[in-house]
């Protein structure tokens, strides 16, 4: 008796299932209200409008929705990746904004000027500029921003820090900068100073604090509060679900036709949950950690489309040039014969290409022209036979740490081995994860014979990649493993970042770039294209190159059309 | 042993068991590789920016001396700021904690409830048909992973039916309550918010029933084994013998002292969620503690870490606690405390 009533109920309970599943879900097959809809005001419900009124319903609000990679900072002085980049574009104003050239176009500053000697740089700003909260932005807010960023010193400070010296509010509308040295990067730099609002960060403090007297900084308030002036504001944010921002519509700039009016940006990168997502119409664009298997299936949904776009970034192997046997020259000559470049180009997404030398041609001050290494098991074989280990490569292993964090790194790491076998060099394959990697690039001593890593570009401009990978100040880093610590090309890198005319200054790095080359300690293996899922109602004018990638503004809602769904 | 004595043996353990949890957890979140300062930084940071905060972290005391902070300040409930989320990881553990903790809690009441009937039905339908189907079904759900469940309800009842949602706690459109306990369905109550309410239900079913299926079907299983051995005990053959119907045999001599060994697993299994949810949390875009957890492990974020184990712990201990009494309430021959009566 018992068992058949337990029979029963649970029949009954998945017949109830069955039947209430179809049911709940009935409210989505009508579209739900959009986000951020405003519900009506409590008066309305009181007393209803007679049916013959004829107010219009408010117009339908447009939705961006994108996954990112968490964690997202919305604080200027600490978000430096992608998703927080993303997020402070959208969010803040800065003096300059990038152009499709590579150079800089006036935003906040109307206008500028440096001095003869290239230390003195003052902005003058449009009048009329307000903050989220209705409060006028100024010089001071400015110099405000530029000085907290260089105290806390996290995030994107590192591009400031040791090249400006000082920022001074002359008048309301007027900021001077005074640098270290001359900098022909720190116009372009400024896309990363973005403006808050003194006031109200100060009015939000935290005491006592590590900052002295302005206690955290705001730090704490801007974990999920913005002060800034921006096409967006934020409406929600609650931690490690999603970020929500509102359109600002007193914003100085101008929104794209159909530039969103609400956009969320979404904490997950999960395939299977990104692809349920874009098959409901409840994401226009995915990340970019999205597999290539991943991104097959997502472009097998009717009005998915798969767009790539060449971005800063190149994928190298950094040969460490101090350590046998890859400090001989030949031996690393002998390797970059030997690797498959184009097998392992076919690895990646169709329409990758091969590295041109140490800088994406996607840089500005690129040089196209240097040599380019292509397998060759001759030449190769002829360039072991010169290196001093050439009898003795049984003892001489080569040590290849690929990040553990990228999966997919370990396929090129497999190519390289079975690569260097054909000329008899034995490859140990070591998955190392990236804490690890930041620490063993640390020291001479620690870091591996080959370490295979992708490093952006801070700005469109061949000098920034040039002097993160090759100066001798970067070297106890993990942007280089090559330990190169040659004076003379430390002095031309730092000579070419200071020269302020843009011509010279491109000269300067093609020249560096040859010479580079010809010390071979890299091998330049692709310049990276990044590919995101887009549903075809999305108008994404980065996918059709009409925005330079660089991190972040590639997000800038105000320039993205959305029409659906 | 009275029910006081109970409860303060247990508590007086408990301080133990923490304080030695909490010593382990310590170590092995500081040998894990990675300087964890500069994994919050980030890898760009000048080294000043990375020794002043290795300095207001203590880290760079010696390592008995670090656990002295970080006790002393455990204990005024300041776990430290967390380096992922930059805030105090008191603050995140509160608000994290209970999204965890009403999945959890779903999912221990379809365990339950799905595990004990499907074993009574099994053991009462012993080798008929309906014990193999219920046996092969829970052979299933005890080797299928909760993600691949997830998952598969993912594709299946978000993307391909279009039945139920895929993400977070709450609809877009849905106003959420205020927070009183964190759980949305309570706090939908208390603030009279019906849609709210059963808004947060269907947002709960998907990743609840991934989550308790393994634990159902093992639930499952033990009851069957359980009410099967004990229905070959003498006491049924004489209850039967005096004529009692076999529903009230079923519900007052077999199911109550067969529960034993469920109830026991059911606890461990409830406590083990809340730190196992992290894929299934990781799938639905839940905000819960777990994902937190794994998080902050990934980043070696220690003040996350440690926190996030401590309160698992406690929950452990909770639960433990709290089936010792159920099944004392179960049989009366078991003894609080340990021991059984004669």
């Amino acid at each position: 008796m018992f068992a058949k009533r337990c029979l029963w109920i649970t029949l009954s309970l998945l017949v109830v299932v069955a039947l209430v599943l179809p049911g709940c879900a009935a409210p989505t097959a009508t579209p739900p209200p959009e986000e951020g809809t405003p519900a009506p005001p409590p008066e309305a419900t009181a007393t209803p409008p007679p049916p013959e009124a004829t107010t219009p319903p408010p117009p339908e609000k447009m939705v961006f929705r994108a996954t990112f990679a968490w964690p997202t900072y919305i604080d200027p002085a600490v978000g430096s990746d992608f998703s927080s980049t993303s997020s402070l574009v959208n969010l803040y104003d800065t003096l300059v904004f990038p152009n499709t050239e590579g150079g800089v176009d006036p935003h906040v500053a109307e206008s500028w000027d440096v001095s003869d000697d290239g230390l003195t740089w003052t902005f003058h700003l449009k009048e009329g500029i307000t903050f989220h909260n209705g409060s006028e932005l100024t010089a001071s807010d400015v110099a405000f921003s530029m000085s907290r960023m260089l105290e806390i010193g996290e995030g994107l400070a590192y591009v400031f820090l040791g090249t400006v010296e000082s920022a001074t509010a002359i008048d309301d509308y007027t900021v001077e900068f005074k640098l270290a040295q001359p900098s022909g990067l720190f116009l372009i730099s400024l896309i990363r100073l973005y403006i808050l609002d003194e006031e109200e960060v100060m009015a939000n403090i935290v005491t006592p604090g590590p900052y002295g007297d302005n206690g955290d900084y705001g730090k704490e308030y801007l974990l999920t509060h913005d002060a800034g002036s921006g096409p967006y504001m934020v409406e929600e944010f609650p931690l490690e679900e999603y970020l929500l921002m509102e359109k600002y519509d007193d914003w100085f700039g101008e929104f794209g036709e159909n530039a969103p009016d609400v956009v969320r940006f979404i904490a997950t990168t999960e395939a299977a949950t990104v692809r349920t997502m874009m098959s409901r119409q409840e994401l226009e664009i995915t990340d970019q950690w999205q597999t290539v298997e991943a991104l097959e299936a997502l472009d097998e949904i009717e009005g998915v489309d798969i767009v790539a776009f060449p971005v800063l970034t190149e994928f190298y192997y950094m040969v460490h040039t101090r350590k046998p046997p890859t400090d001989d020259i030949h031996f690393r000559r002998a390797i970059a014969y030997a690797f498959d470049y184009q097998a392992a180009v076919g690895l990646e997404w169709p329409g990758t290409k091969q590295s041109e030398g140490p800088v994406p041609a996607i840089c500005a001050g690129h040089n196209p022209d240097v040599f380019v290494f292509e397998r060759d098991l001759e030449k190769a074989r002829e360039e072991l036979a010169q290196s001093k280990y050439a009898d003795q490569l049984d003892q001489y292993p080569v040590d290849v740490h690929w990040c553990t964090e990228v999966p997919a790194e370990e396929k090129f790491a497999l190519l390289f081995q079975a690569n260097m076998a054909d000329i008899g060099i034995k490859v140990n394959i070591v998955s190392t994860p990236w804490m690890s990697m930041v620490e063993e690039g640390g020291s001479e001593e620690s870091s591996p014979h080959i370490q295979t890593t992708y490093v952006s570009a801070d700005f469109p401009e061949a000098g920034s990649l040039l002097k993160v990978r090759y100066h001798s100040d970067a070297a106890p880093t993990w942007s280089q493993n090559e330990w190169l610590l040659d004076a003379d090309l430390d002095q031309r890198i730092d000579d070419a970042l200071a020269t302020v005319d843009e011509d010279e200054r491109y000269a300067k790095y093609r020249e560096l770039q040859e010479d580079i080359v010809e010390l071979c300690p890299s091998l330049f293996l692709y310049d990276q294209v990044q590919k995101h899922a887009v549903q075809s109602y999305v108008d994404w004018p980065p996918a059709r190159g009409e925005v330079i990638p660089v991190m972040g503004y590639t997000m800038f809602a105000p320039i993205i059309g959305v029409t659906g769904p | 042993m009275s029910f006081a004595a109970f409860l303060g043996r247990r508590a007086a353990h408990s301080i133990f068991v923490l304080l030695g949890l909490s010593i382990l957890i310590f170590i092995i979140a500081r040998i894990m590789p990675g300087d964890p300062a500069r994994m919050a930084v980030g890898a760009r940071a000048p080294q000043w920016v990375v020794d002043n905060l290795r300095e207001q972290m203590h880290l760079t005391e010696p390592l008995y001396m670090q656990y002295v902070y970080w006790l002393r300040d455990a204990l005024r409930g300041d776990f430290g700021i967390s380096l992922v989320t930059r805030r105090p990881v008191a603050a995140d553990i509160k608000e994290f904690f209970p999204a965890t903790l009403e999945l959890a809690l779903f999912a221990g009441i379809i365990n339950g409830a799905g595990g004990i009937m499907l074993g009574a039905i099994s053991a009462w339908q012993k080798d008929r048909w309906v014990d193999n189907v219920v046996r092969v079904i829970s052979y299933l759900g005890v080797v299928t992973p909760s993600f691949v469940f997830a998952i598969l309800f993912l594709l299946l009842f978000g993307m391909t039916l279009n039945w139920a949602p895929t993400m977070g706690r709450l609809s877009q459109e849905i106003t959420r309550p205020a927070t009183v306990t964190g759980l949305l369905t309570i706090d939908s109550l208390l603030a009279r918010n019906p849609a709210a309410f059963f808004d947060s239900i269907w947002h709960l079913i998907l990743p609840a029933v991934a989550l308790a299926l393994g634990g159902m079907s093992q639930e499952a299983r033990i009851t069957r084994s359980t009410m099967a051995d004990n229905l070959s005990k003498d006491y049924i053959a004489s209850a039967r013998a005096l004529g009692i119907p076999g529903s009230v045999i079923m519900r007052s001599f077999l199911l109550k002292p067969s529960l034993i060994p469920t109830v026991s697993i059911l606890g461990l299994d409830f406590a083990a969620t809340l730190g196992n949810a992290f894929l299934v949390e990781l799938i639905f875009v839940w905000p819960g503690m777990s994902r937190y957890g794994i998080n902050a492990m990934l980043r070696k974020d220690l003040n996350a870490i440690s926190a996030v184990i401590l309160v698992l712990g406690v929950v452990f201990i909770l639960t433990n606690i709290a089936v010792d009494i159920i099944v004392a309430r179960l049989d009366p021959r078991i003894q609080l405390g340990g021991g059984r009566s004669e």
